[in-house]
């Protein structure tokens, strides 16, 4: 067996595969709720009378912020439905 | 001249010695296999030692005790406090680590190569080593003919172990058949006069064979042997802890000047411990024979006691030497100034690359991103006053309008000379110094480089096209005409927005506020297509500029959207702060063209 195909296999044995991705959903998780907050308390303020020019600027990190949750909800979609795929083809290949 | 007089005459010395005496020839054999087999550990450790020692280093080294706990750790690991004081300096070089952080693992160090008298007196002269050092020689080196980088690395590692026993074992072999030849112990001086001749001689050896850890396994095994008296013994240890600060020293040449420094603290603490030793010789030695009752060890049992004493001495120095770290740091740094030669001191120059941080790839590495920012700094001085606008005023809270109605002076400043005395040094250093490291380093470091090289052009480009777009927003900042003046204000106030969105993503922690950030710089971006956007057609349509205007309105807005273009991502390179996850969910939440157009259609709907 090569170094490359031991290391491979280890890594698989051990799950460390797993752990990135898991650890990036974590993270991914983290950065939406963190957004989702922000979304929650621009749109407070932007209930609140304010003049043109904040209301203009809010609206921008509002709709951008809209954007960035729009991505990562993608992001997150993608890295679930990897993961149920392992699972999966886990599950098959013990069976 | 010394260095050319004093190499021959130490080979000559050798050469007569290894001439009337064969076993003085295998001691000294011993001597030269131990050195080269903490050479091959040293090279064994440097493998592993990049990554993993920066990742440590981040969470370890916060505290001052942390940062000494860092230093017994490592150096007890790695078995080499000169390795371990040289890769200090090469970190702190690199501005990974303070001053006071690098003397707490200097002094931690101090404690940890103490665990290297207790292997040897209570392993290495116990149990017959040099059977073990065989098979790990034979694997060792079977291993370091492999291709796989951490194959090599163990090879070396356990080559090196390998050299060190049987290094021990001629040693021991040596000093056993001098017995019976010559008694050295006849040459024993007694008292003070003793314990200052063989300081001076411990210090002598590790200067010449620039290792404590080889003068103490001398030491022990002479003392085993019975060839030196207890009294001798310690004072030659003594010496070897004052005399390995000459690696440090040697390792700092190649430094920048907080690395002198480093190497100044080695030497200050040494020479200090070393001397509360000396006049405390008889106290230290009582609480060496009261410490070894305590633990076990036979009152005969000179070398374990060498063992012990080394230990307390060392830890003395470090606690008393804790309260005046704060002094010594003073000290170093009104010591060692920064000379600025006066013909240099209007040019400005790399301040972290230098040969010591060359020691790992993680520190060149990071060298060479630290010096980037330096560049970006002397940039974003450069910018800010091209384009007219004050530093201090981008970096507050004041509102844009104001800060462009608060220009930097009357005329603008020769960005042509800004360019000759605050970049070109440095970038033409960091291009350099980046071509030297990447020959050295390891392929997962060549990308990261790579981005760092390219954001370094990125930096280049954009002072470039500020002195590009100077001219024409001199101009007509100042013009009559209300339209054009409008325009270059715009510019001058997205411009500077950028800037304060850079100063806020470089100093803020919170992760989803740099995402915010750099998606709504790469949006504002885009609006500098003033054909796109429809604002040139409605200047010229409704005769509001002349034609020479609009061309170069169409010029220099494009100037501006390659400025931010080139700051953005030249930012997401150097100031994204977080693990490999954060920088690849960067790279896949960025902002795309798409996400852009879709933004500016429902802007326009709204």
């Amino acid at each position: 067996m090569s170094i490359k195909k031991f290391i491979k296999n280890a890594k698989e044995s051990l799950g460390l595969d797993e752990l990135k991705k898991s650890s990036k959903k974590k993270s991914l998780k983290v950065l939406l709720g963190k957004l989702e907050v922000r979304k929650e308390k621009i749109t407070k303020k932007l209930e609140k009378k304010a003049d043109k020019k904040t209301t203009k600027e809010l609206k921008e990190e509002l709709s951008i912020i809209k954007i960035q949750i729009k991505k990562g909800e993608k992001l997150l979609g993608k890295l679930e439905k990897e993961n149920k795929k392992t699972e999966k083809l886990d599950k098959s290949k013990k069976g | 001249m010394l260095k050319k007089i004093l190499l021959p005459t130490i080979l000559g010395i050798l050469a007569y010695g290894f001439w009337i005496s064969p076993d003085f020839k295998e001691i000294a054999a011993g001597v030269a296999i131990f050195l080269f087999g903490m050479l091959s550990l040293e090279e064994g450790f440097k493998v592993f030692s990049g990554g993993l020692l920066e990742k440590l280093l981040k969470r370890s080294t916060d505290k001052l005790y942390k940062s000494i706990g860092f230093g017994v750790l490592t150096t007890t690991i790695m078995q080499s406090s000169s390795l371990v004081s040289v890769l200090t300096i090469s970190f702190l070089g690199a501005g990974l680590i303070g001053l006071t952080q690098g003397i707490g693992i200097i002094f931690g160090a101090n404690i940890g190569t103490t665990t290297g008298a207790w292997l040897v007196a209570g392993l290495g002269l116990k149990v017959k080593i040099s059977a073990y050092a065989m098979p790990m020689l034979v694997f060792g080196v079977i291993l370091i003919f492999q291709k796989a980088k951490t194959l090599k690395g163990i090879g070396y590692v356990l080559a090196g172990l390998g050299f060190l026993f049987l290094g021990i074992h001629y040693m021991k072999e040596g000093f056993e058949a001098f017995k019976s030849t010559i008694d050295l112990s006849a040459f024993a001086v007694e008292g003070f006069k003793g314990l200052f001749i063989f300081t001076g001689i411990g210090i002598f050896a590790t200067v010449v064979m620039q290792s404590s850890h080889a003068t103490l396994v001398l030491i022990i095994t002479a003392l085993a042997a019975g060839q030196i008296t207890y009294e001798n013994a310690l004072a030659l240890a003594i010496g070897a802890n004052v005399g390995t600060t000459i690696t440090a020293i040697i390792g700092s040449l190649s430094s920048n000047i907080d690395g002198k420094r480093l190497a100044g603290a080695h030497l200050i603490f040494n020479v200090v411990t070393g001397l509360i030793a000396i006049i405390f010789i008889h106290q230290i030695m009582s609480a060496v024979d009261y410490t070894s009752t305590y633990v076990g060890i036979a009152n005969d049992d000179y070398t374990l006691k060498l063992a012990v004493f080394h230990t307390i001495f060392n830890l003395i120095g470090v606690i008393v030497m804790i309260p005046f770290i704060g002094k010594l740091v003073s000290f170093l740094e009104s010591r060692f100034g920064q000379e600025i030669r006066e013909e240099d001191a209007e040019y400005d120059s790399i301040k972290y690359l230098n040969d010591s941080v060359l020691e790992l790839p993680a520190t060149a590495l990071a060298a060479i991103k630290r010096e980037t920012e330096h560049l970006y700094d002397n940039a974003f001085e450069i910018i800010a006053h091209g384009l007219n606008l004050k530093r201090g005023n981008i970096i507050s809270s004041m509102e844009l309008d104001d800060v462009i109605a608060d220009p930097y002076s009357a005329k603008g400043i020769d960005m042509d000379e800004f360019y000759t005395y605050k970049i070109k040094g440095i970038y033409g250093g960091i291009i350099d110094f980046s071509t030297n490291a990447q020959s050295q380093m390891p392929p997962e470091y060549i990308e990261e480089l790579y981005q760092i090289k390219l954001s370094n052009r990125d930096i280049v480009e954009a002072i470039k096209d500020t002195k590009h777009l100077q001219k024409n927003l001199l101009k007509y900042t100042i013009s009559t005409n209300e339209n054009i003046k409008k325009q270059y204000d715009d510019i001058r106030k997205g411009l500077a927005d950028l800037l304060r969105t850079i100063h806020t993503i470089r100093t803020t922690q919170e992760y989803d506020e740099i995402v915010t950030l750099l998606a709504k710089a790469r949006i504002h971006a885009e609006q500098y297509d003033v054909i796109a956007n429809g604002t040139l057609d409605d200047l010229i349509r409704n005769n509001l500029i002349t034609n020479e205007m609009a061309t170069s309105l169409m010029n220099d807005s494009t100037y501006a959207h390659d400025i931010s273009k080139n700051l953005i991502e030249m930012a997401e390179v150097l100031f994204i702060k977080g693990d490999d996850e954060t920088m690849e969910l960067n790279e896949e939440l960025r902002i795309t063209e798409d996400d852009i157009e879709q933004f500016i259609e429902e802007k326009g709907q709204k």
